[in-house]
């Protein structure tokens, strides 16, 4: 908790090939840092990204209205027949996560290393 | 039982407001050297608790009342009590319980109130035509002397 950062959620992407990304994320995912989450998400779909891995390791705090947004994100994304992760999530966020249901049309990984693998990354 | 901490803040219903009573809660608990997952957990649901009074409540006063309590148990053992109230129109709990939306439905918020009871130990609602308050409760076990508190 003494990590909460109120300041702009900050992303960063690491393309990966043509058809792939890592999203990694810092600060709290609220309604202001899920829409900049959907807009870096929705430029990488329409650049022809259909694997997107979210690492979370710098989020410490999420709210369910930015949660809403990251359902969103997925919605879009298995429309275009593409698949999204998540991993390094702290345990609270992934419990809620799992409350909310995103856990059952995302993969969770618990690092980086074997998101990669297994999203072919 | 006594009570150690105690402290009440009155919280302007602005954006991110709901981070000042998180961080407050948590440094309660940390004193009572309640574990971080349990913190994490209680400070999640209180994010909640104080979104659902700024985005629902329709408070004229546009005020978050804000009352946490933390108590000593056994054994190390600690407990913290959280009362979230606004002065606002209220809400149908069975309606809000009832709530469990899925992927592909049109209405995807209105998650506040399962996030919370899942996140704390106890929850209690009072919601009338004059407001509502959440009166929620978090156990906690002592941090283990190795564990690492985010400060």
């Amino acid at each position: 908790m003494g990590e909460i950062m109120t300041d702009e959620l900050r992303v960063a992407v690491d393309r990966r090939g043509t058809n792939g990304a890592v999203l990694y994320t810092k600060g709290y995912i609220n309604n202001v840092g899920g829409e900049e989450i959907a807009n870096r998400a929705y430029e990488l779909m329409d650049d022809g990204v259909r694997s997107l891995l979210l690492n979370l390791r710098e989020t410490k705090i999420v709210n369910s209205i930015g949660i809403s947004i990251l359902i969103e994100i997925i919605e879009k994304m298995i429309d275009k027949g593409g698949r999204i992760g998540f991993c390094c999530l702290t345990p609270v966020i992934h419990k809620t996560f799992q409350i909310m249901g995103l856990a059952n049309y995302a993969s969770i990984f618990t690092d980086e290393d074997g998101a990669i693998q297994e999203m072919a990354l | 039982m006594t009570a150690e901490r105690q402290m009440e803040l009155t919280l302007p219903m602005v954006p991110d407001i709901e981070i000042a009573a998180a961080r407050a809660a948590a440094n309660l608990a940390r004193e009572l050297g309640m574990a971080s997952e349990s913190i994490d957990e209680m400070a999640h649901a209180l994010i909640e608790a104080c979104i659902n009074a700024r985005e629902h409540s329709g408070s004229a006063d546009r005020r978050i009342y804000v009352r946490i309590v933390g108590t000593s148990l056994a054994e190390g053992n600690s407990r913290v009590d959280i009362w979230i109230s606004d002065h606002g129109k209220g809400f149908n709990v069975t309606e809000a319980r009832s709530r469990r939306q899925k992927l592909g439905a049109v209405h995807k918020r209105g998650w506040g109130l399962q996030i919370i009871e899942a996140h704390m130990d106890e929850v209690d609602i009072s919601t009338n035509a004059d407001g509502t308050t959440i009166h929620m409760v978090k156990y906690g076990r002592l941090e283990e002397p190795t564990g690492s508190v985010a400060r």
